[in-house]
């Protein structure tokens, strides 16, 4: 398995996700202090060191409140001289970028390693970015793996070049390759003890600001030409002949083929797959350096070609440079790509999109017609409900979201402002209700321009998580400018919709080792918000009334919204020993009015086709109880009745060996 | 040279990424060629999941064209037709017969927009008319097994009995005792022949 195979000592082939590669390879590197915030698609490179940590004294983790604060942490130590490594998705470098952009000036000592992750398609994020353009515009090395086995080599060989020219280095990957697994080669992995650094004998100014920042630039561009001359002929970019059966890997262009492919990333795999599939000979640029772009190279290589195709997504970042360099040195080739309208720069492709447009440039028919066979079984498909996403058995989310909605009267009444976590799924039935969701933390600060211009009250809502991460500001300047505001922090101890980390309101850090958790109520007295109201997610009778109070109260209000999220409540719960007591459905009372069916949406219920009644599958429901709050005939009732326990949710810790004992009787 | 490719289908908390490393783990054990696409993010447990697999010579991306998976093993049979534009004609679909109803479908039903579940019968039927399909009972194989969360492995034994599958027995035998506590390895090793038998009977 993964977790085993990343901290094996033998050097033999393992079979792992990619973003497990990059863990494993960053140990082998000797890397010291890393620190993340999570985000899909690179969330498992947090979390696979964090299952690793309790291994190696040899290395501290923090996960940050945000990534900008990651990047810091890890470029500090690098300051002093250890190897250090963050990592954070696509739209994470966007609050990271004010540092990185600095960083760049002031450059870095121990080997400093930064993996943006981006997500063509947004399978998980709020906005298609190409993070291309951070090391473009910022002057870093970025590069670019295509599947597990090169991102080892390149994490590897990004903390050695790291060193060797005093930058960050960035690595930069779509979800195809974060979540691509396959077989890597484990190195040797040679750890060496932490041992701190003496600043004093390693003093070095890392600051910019006017003379000292020109002085940097200056340095920056020198430092980029030699990065060019050195990356541009590497490996890391690999000119190749496809035969139309076989690959190799050649030096020069001779004798290639008219027709080139140049491509990196995932997409170098669809292309490839793509001229296998059509026999179909090329010469192939494959780029495993984004910037700089080896510029001599490309023109080497399309000075001899036809016709090229150039197979990336999202913007046209290498096609534009290819463009460029084609004025100069081959002005009648043909370029394929965006600009000639073949491919879009929407969406993320696939052997499909790609193989048309190459058999479309060489003029062949694909052998197989992907699209038509897609849309025909489809269309076969339809007859199937959606499964969509939905708050989990026992999310306090979802009990929050029934009070709220009663208390606020509805969609007609007030403007709500969500925010970026679990809850964003508002946005989907049954809730199906968010007038914003904009970033991470911007509730706040969207809220605060609403309440100038609408008749209505606001409401913004968000995480734990979220209001450490990019939160506070807003708050501190809706308290400042007095502004009418009700918040809603939806306090369920973790970071939940990536995987349940901790976050400074928890009272454990990295490893789950035990730390300071943040008192949420203490600190929004602290910032001056008057009228807080806490609430027990799952005590919808009370919640209504509570949460009125609140929105009532004219300035800066809030609710804090308590229960751990059920996902990882419960597994602790597991792992304490304790057992879930579900609830069930009495037949005899339930009269089909489905109130804990109708706008709840729980996975755990659903309708007996014999007799239309409601029944909750025990293996599924956690013990919340919540549903059996919105019974009018009061007949949904916990299993621990049928065992002589009462009749109300077990879910507080000091219940479980109560709960054990009562679960066990008769077993 | 075209790999064996293989789709791994199922709802959130069944187990498909167990399901997937278990080949995963076998290929590094014997040294072949794979490569897997899957997706990663939401935490909850409800969604779909599918998961690529490509094992052998030319697994070159990882992702499965549509059209061109030999093979879908599907822990759910409604999340096997929502897939079935990866197999190619006439494939393969190993299934397992318990249907889970997405929590959206009751809210339909309860509000009048549909008027019963969709059942199984016009799901598997619909399979039928495009793919060769074997029907696993795989909840009465695990319990028999000694553990009802052995569904995944039960289907892991279904799909190596299946013609074509190029992974060695036994390497997927260690590719999934290797991950399981001592204790659990006779359960996973009865519920994984246990599957293969199932699948020689109907196949
Ligand atoms: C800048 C940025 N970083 C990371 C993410 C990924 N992300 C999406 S939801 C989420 C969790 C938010 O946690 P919280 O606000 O506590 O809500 P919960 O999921 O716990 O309900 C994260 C980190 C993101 N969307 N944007
Ligand atoms: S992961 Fe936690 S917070 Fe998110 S939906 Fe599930 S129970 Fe709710």
């Amino acid at each position: 398995m993964a977790f085993k195979d990343v901290i094996e000592k033998e050097e033999k082939d393992a079979y792992l996700l990619t973003n497990e590669a990059v863990v494993r390879a960053a140990l082998e590197s000797d890397v010291k202090v890393v620190s993340f915030y999570p985000g899909s698609p690179q969330t498992e490179v947090l979390d696979t060191f964090e299952k690793v940590l309790p291994q190696f004294d040899d290395l501290r983790m923090e996960i940050a409140t945000n990534e900008k604060v990651a990047l810091e942490t890890v470029a500090g130590a690098s300051f002093v001289g250890m190897r250090s490594l963050t990592s954070m998705k696509s739209v994470g470098t966007n609050v990271a970028s004010d540092s990185l952009y600095s960083l760049a000036y002031t450059g870095v000592k121990g080997g400093c390693v930064v993996l943006i992750a981006d997500d063509p398609y947004c399978h998980s994020s709020q906005s298609e970015q190409d993070g291309r353009w951070f090391g473009y515009t910022a002057y870093l090395p970025m590069l670019e793996p295509s599947d597990p086995q090169e991102m080892a080599d390149m994490v590897r060989l990004s903390f050695e070049l790291s060193e060797k020219y005093r930058t960050m280095v960035l690595i930069r990957t779509t979800t195809r390759v974060n979540h691509q697994s396959g077989i890597v080669r484990l190195g040797p992995m040679e750890r060496t003890p932490f041992e701190r650094i003496s600043w004093k004998e390693n003093r070095h100014s890392f600051r910019t600001v006017g003379s000292a920042a020109r002085a940097a630039k200056a340095e920056l561009l020198e430092k980029m030409d030699r990065l060019k001359a050195e990356l541009g002929r590497s490996d890391l970019n690999r000119t190749e002949h496809f035969n139309g059966k076989e690959l190799t890997q050649v030096d020069g262009t001779d004798g290639l083929p008219k027709v080139g492919v140049i491509s990196s990333g995932v997409c170098y795999r669809y292309a490839l797959e793509s001229l296998m599939d059509l026999e179909q000979e090329a010469a192939v640029l494959k780029l495993g350096v984004l910037n700089p772009l080896p510029e001599e190279l490309i023109a080497e290589f399309i000075s001899g070609l036809d016709k090229v195709i150039v197979v990336e997504e999202l913007f046209p970042y290498i096609e534009n440079t290819v463009t460029m360099i084609a004025k100069d040195t081959n002005p009648s080739i043909e370029i394929v790509g965006k600009r000639s309208g073949h491919f879009s720069e929407m969406l993320e492709y696939n052997v499909p999109i790609v193989i048309k447009v190459i058999a479309d440039a060489v003029g062949k028919e694909p052998p197989f017609d992907h699209m038509a066979h897609f849309e025909r079984m489809t269309e076969k498909a339809s007859i199937l409900p959606p499964r969509l996403p939905v708050f989990c058995a026992g999310c306090p989310h979802r009990a929050t979201f029934t009070s709220f909605r009663r208390a606020v009267g509805g969609q007609d009444e007030v403007f709500y402002a969500n925010d970026i976590g679990c809850y964003s799924m508002a946005c989907l039935e049954p809730v199906n209700w968010s007038d914003s969701m904009i970033a991470m933390g911007a509730s706040m600060g969207i809220a605060a321009g609403v309440q100038y211009v609408a008749k209505e009250k606001v409401i913004a809502m968000m995480g734990d998580s979220t209001t450490f991460h990019a939160g506070l500001t807003g708050i501190a300047n809706a308290v400042h400018n007095d502004d009418d505001i009700t918040l809603f922090i939806m306090d369920n101890s973790v970071t939940a919709m990536t995987g349940q980390q901790s976050n400074p309101a928890a009272p454990e850090v990295a490893g789950h080792t035990p730390g300071k958790g943040i008192d949420i109520e203490g600190m929004l007295r602290g910032l001056g918000v008057e009228k807080i109201v806490n609430i027990d997610s799952y005590d919808i009778g009370k919640n209504i009334k509570l949460i009125r109070e609140a929105v009532d109260h004219e300035g800066v209000s809030a609710i804090i919204s308590r229960q751990e999220c059920a996902l990882y409540h419960f597994r602790n719960y597991r792992r304490a020993g304790g057992k879930h007591v579900p609830f069930f459905v009495d037949k005899e009372k339930c009269d089909r009015m489905y109130n804990c069916v109708k706008d709840f949406m729980c996975p755990a219920i659903s309708i007996d086709p014999e007799d239309g009644k409601a029944r909750i599958a025990p293996e599924i429901c956690v013990g919340c109880g919540v549903c059996s709050k919105l019974c009018g005939k009061q007949a949904i009732i916990s299993t621990a009745t049928l065992k002589g326990g009462e009749n109300r949710a077990y879910i507080e810790v000091s219940d479980y060996e109560e709960l054990v004992r009562a679960t066990e009787v008769d077993e | 040279m075209k790999p064996f490719s293989i789709i791994n289908a199922g709802v959130g908390g069944q187990g498909v990424v167990r399901m997937s490393n278990i080949l995963g783990e076998a290929c590094a054990l014997t040294g072949k060629e794979v490569r897997s696409g899957e997706l990663h993010g939401l935490s909850q447990r409800s969604g779909s999941i599918v998961i690529h697999q490509r094992i052998g010579d030319g697994a070159v991306s990882p992702l499965i064209p549509f059209g061109e998976a030999d093979v879908i093993v599907a822990l759910e049979p409604m999340e096997a037709l929502r897939y079935l534009y990866f197999l190619k004609p006439g494939g393969l679909v190993i299934t397992n017969t318990e249907l889970t109803h997405p929590p959206g479908e009751s809210e339909d039903l309860v509000n009048g927009r549909i008027e019963r579940y969709i059942s199984y019968e016009e799901v598997i039927g619909t399979i039928k008319e495009e793919a060769e399909v074997v029907e696993i009972d795989a909840l009465e194989i695990a319990n028999e097994a000694g553990n009802p969360l052995t569904v995944n492995v039960v289907m892991v034994g279904a799909l190596a009995a299946s013609e074509g599958f190029p992974l060695d027995r036994d390497a997927v035998v260690e590719a999934m005792t290797s991950t399981v506590p001592p204790k659990a390895v006779d359960v996973n090793l009865k519920a994984f022949e246990l599957g293969s038998e199932a699948f020689k009977s109907k196949s």
